[in-house]
């Protein structure tokens, strides 16, 4: 039941910011940014780097961002402090990519100039490793086995599993048998300690996606993802009430809102904010309304390295944050490209967990030459 | 082996014979108990540290006291002596909290050492990890006395991290929203016309924007015209005292039922209060959704409530405007924030209730500056400070929680920003719990006050 209570005006906003601070170590002195692209698989994203008067400096990834954007977010941070960053969640509401960015940008700034991790910063551990979750490329079991091995050998036992799309002529139990076929498939090439998660790529009808969770609940994936677009409440029960299986949604909300009417139906089970459009701040606020719901939160993640390992961090200071999804390409050159980005391979872990970085801010160098070499601009 | 492995070797045993070869690892307690195999881990001191030596800090929480604090009942409600937290730590750092609770000062202080065990040798930046170990490793979730133990151990480990980092916890939590401070309000009293105007005019000399008052009288479940009748005339008779620039809000206090409320909500919307506090007990948002849903008077409620799960139901409903946590009851500075946090989510307010001590006081000041969605913070004083005044000052080194221009400024120091004197703290021992005031009606009946 919702009451027709009003809204108090203005509540959400910060109608009055700190005012700019004229010198202070902490003080954002540069914002420097990247828009990447990555070689075949072509997933764009941005990073951003802010450089503080102190002389730190923190990098942040976001989702697909414009040049006028970007000179847009510039001047939000100018002369503002990197521990703003409630303020700042408020000046780039509108700009979600570059939110995540500049936030998370700030907070590895402030974490290096305190000389503590990200994670410490957010609050401490309350997980010594976290969980993740290796999102495939693919539709076919054969189009995915490239990625596939190389997730098990960067140490993932869970993996996401996009399942093929309806043809309009195929009737729909051919439809849920092909799904079944899919998930055996790949449950054999990966072996019997695979874990999996049903991406649905928000394609199906609420009717077909119900009729997908009945036929493989018993299967147990660990959730169904994005079945369908239709996330209005009566689409959505047409789902959670024909099935058991798990729901996990979110992954295109930029506000928290979103997310916070759909807890409230109890339509959702697993809170998937896209790390491209959401800031490490603002998944802490929706993992904390989460929390009282029960559900666990898991971000996704379809950008750049830096952006995963931020989720790493994230996931080691939330109770409930389940596990974080890391893309693994099946071309060599973009697998290659992300680990030079991060000075290294770092989107890996061992048994199905990565360990934490008890380094300062993300805990690895990030490598500016390479942003240069992979960029289409600089900025 | 790690605790998780362990788990893991535990859960794929499963078997009776498996739980007895680890028979010797069990704390004696705990053998006849179903759960025994999941608790092997209670060995480890404190439990679960083990596991985080390679990613946490070296810090080390050394030891913890709590002080009582009993102020002279001319000065301060005598139900509630303070109770101070001080976590020590291992690069002398100290960290300082508030678990004061309402007629249960004895309990509280004990609960406090009840979670010692949980706390000694633990890392004091996991903040998030040792709310979690204290909320739900106490396995009864919440109440008050367990919520106002956890709180005041919250506060004393974000005022360590703030030391630590050498920032105020108002900027770890990414604030201030507005530097020049937080909105406060003093409560009053006024019984006629002329103390009204009087009123009026020594609050808005202070600088002071907003008051709170009480009802005039204790209501039952079913009300008569003479009283409800009295209810909305006090408060037609506060409006035209100080005038229409000063507001003013009105506790209930729990006293009325839905129906009597909704009654008196009606009558009083022409005076725009600030807000209508606890317009009826708070354990059950359906009732209260009735009474609120015929008026535009801005609801608050939320002071009784213990950790951020209290008020998912009422923040889901919409049934408020405003919530009230307390932070020596709610569960420190963790539990404020993630209710503000899902408050904002939903166009709610916040103005966070604090009837009892300095440092809570001052505390809460920091969630309120770091939340775009803050509205008011309370303190129970006065306009004019008077005596307490002057004990707080003593103990804290500077006058607390007094307002300048209408706003409580920021500390400036790092974490909560205050140095607590022991040595005043000895001038006030602890004189033993006493209870809450209790009101009975004509008839015998008690009476919620």
């Amino acid at each position: 039941m919702r009451t027709n209570r009003r809204v108090l005006p203005g509540a959400g906003v910060a109608v009055f910011g700190p005012p700019a601070v004229t010198d202070h170590p902490l003080k954002i002195a540069q914002l420097r940014a990247w828009r990447v692209k990555e070689p075949d698989s072509n997933r764009r994203y941005t990073i951003v780097c802010l450089k503080s008067q102190g002389g730190a400096s923190g990098y942040g990834e976001g989702g697909p961002a414009t040049s006028t954007e970007i000179a847009e977010a510039r001047l939000a941070v100018a002369g503002r402090l990197a521990t703003d960053s409630e303020f700042i969640r408020a000046a780039l509401h509108r700009l979600p990519a570059l939110e995540a960015a500049v936030g998370n940008a700030m907070l590895d700034l402030v974490s290096r100039a305190k000389n503590i991790p990200i994670y410490q910063y957010l609050g401490g551990p309350v997980r010594h490793k976290a969980r993740i979750l290796a999102y495939l490329e693919g539709r076919t079991a054969a189009e995915a086995a490239l990625s596939l091995e190389r997730a098990q050998r960067q140490g993932f036992r869970a993996f996401t599993l996009t399942v093929p799309q309806r043809d309009a002529m195929i009737p729909l139990q051919a439809y849920v048998d092909l799904v079944r076929k899919h998930v055996a498939d790949m449950q054999s090439k990966a072996g019997p300690s695979s874990e999996w998660v049903l991406d649905g790529d928000a394609a199906m009808t609420p009717g077909d996606a119900a009729a997908v969770a009945v036929a493989l609940e018993r299967i147990h994936p660990i959730w169904f993802d994005e079945p369908t677009a239709v996330v209005t409440q009566d689409g959505l029960a047409k789902i959670v009430e024909e099935s058991v299986m798990p729901i996990g949604l979110g992954r295109r909300f930029t506000d928290i809102v979103g997310f916070q009417g759909l807890l409230a139906s109890g339509s959702l089970h697993i809170v998937r904010p896209g790390l491209g459009l959401n800031s490490l701040t603002k998944i802490k606020r929706i993992a904390a309304i989460a929390e009282t719901h029960y559900v666990a939160i898991a971000p996704f993640h379809d950008g750049g390295p830096i952006g995963a390992m931020a989720g790493i961090h994230l996931n080691a200071s939330v109770l409930n944050a389940y596990a974080q999804q890391i893309p693994v390409p099946s071309s060599a050159r973009a697998a290659a490209m992300r680990a030079e980005i991060t000075s290294g391979l770092k989107e890996a872990g061992n048994e199905g967990f990565a360990a934490l970085l008890n380094r300062p801010g993300l805990g690895f160098d990030v490598n500016e030459k390479a942003l240069d070499a992979y960029s289409e601009e600089r900025i | 082996m790690k605790r998780r492995q362990l788990l893991t070797a535990l859960a794929g045993a499963g078997t009776l014979a498996g739980a007895s070869r680890r028979r010797p690892a069990l704390s004696s307690a705990l053998v006849d108990c179903g759960c025994a195999p999941q608790i092997v881990t209670a060995t480890d001191k404190p439990p679960g540290a083990a596991a985080f030596r390679d990613v946490g800090s070296k810090l080390r929480i050394t030891n913890m006291q709590v002080f009582g604090v009993t102020l002279d009942e001319r000065i301060a409600q005598a139900d509630r002596p303070y109770v101070f937290v001080k976590l020590e730590t291992n690069r002398g750092v100290v960290g300082w909290g508030e678990a004061t609770l309402e007629g249960k000062a004895g309990a509280a202080m004990a609960c406090v050492l009840d979670l010692k065990d949980l706390l000694i040798g633990s890392d004091p930046m996991q903040v998030e990890h040792l709310y979690q170990l204290m909320y739900l490793g106490s396995f009864y979730r919440g109440g008050p006395v367990l919520g106002s133990a956890i709180s005041g151990i919250d506060q004393a480990l974000w005022d360590i991290r703030g030391k630590v980092l050498n920032m105020p916890v108002y900027e770890m939590l990414g604030g201030p929203i507005d530097a020049r401070g937080v909105r406060g309000y003093y409560h009053a009293s006024a019984w006629t016309l002329a103390e009204a105007r009087e009123l009026r005019d020594k609050t808005k000399a202070a600088g002071v924007t907003a008051l709170k008052f009480q009802l005039p009288d204790l209501l039952e479940w079913v009300e008569t015209n003479a009283k409800i009748k009295r209810a909305v005339q006090h408060m037609e008779m506060l409006r035209e005292g100080l005038g229409p620039d000063l507001d003013f809000a009105v506790d209930f206090h729990a006293r009325p039922s839905p129906a009597v409320a909704a009654t008196i909500l009606r009558e009083i919307e022409p005076l725009h209060l600030l807000f209508a506090e606890e317009i009826c007990p708070p354990e059950n948002p359906k009732a209260m959704a009735r009474a609120v849903r015929h008026s535009t008077t801005p609801i608050a409620t939320g002071e009784r409530l213990i950790g951020s799960y209290g008020y998912a139901d009422l923040i889901d409903m919409g049934v408020v405007d405003i919530l009230q946590p307390d932070i020596a009851h709610v569960g420190g500075v963790t539990a404020l924030w993630k209710v503000s946090a899902a408050a904002e989510a939903s166009g709610i307010r916040m103005a966070p209730h604090a009837c009892e001590g300095p440092i809570g006081g001052i505390a809460s000041l920091h969630v309120d500056a770091a939340g775009p969605n803050f509205l008011a913070q309370e303190i129970c004083g006065f306009v004019d400070a008077g005596e307490k005044g002057r004990v707080w000052e003593d103990l804290m080194g500077f006058p607390a929680m007094r307002m300048v221009d209408g706003r409580y400024t920021l500390p400036s120091k790092p974490g909560l920003g205050v140095d607590i004197n022991e040595a005043a703290l000895k001038r006030y021992p602890f004189q033993g719990t006493r209870p809450f005031v209790t009101a009975f009606h004509e008839d015998g009946a008690v009476a919620s006050l």
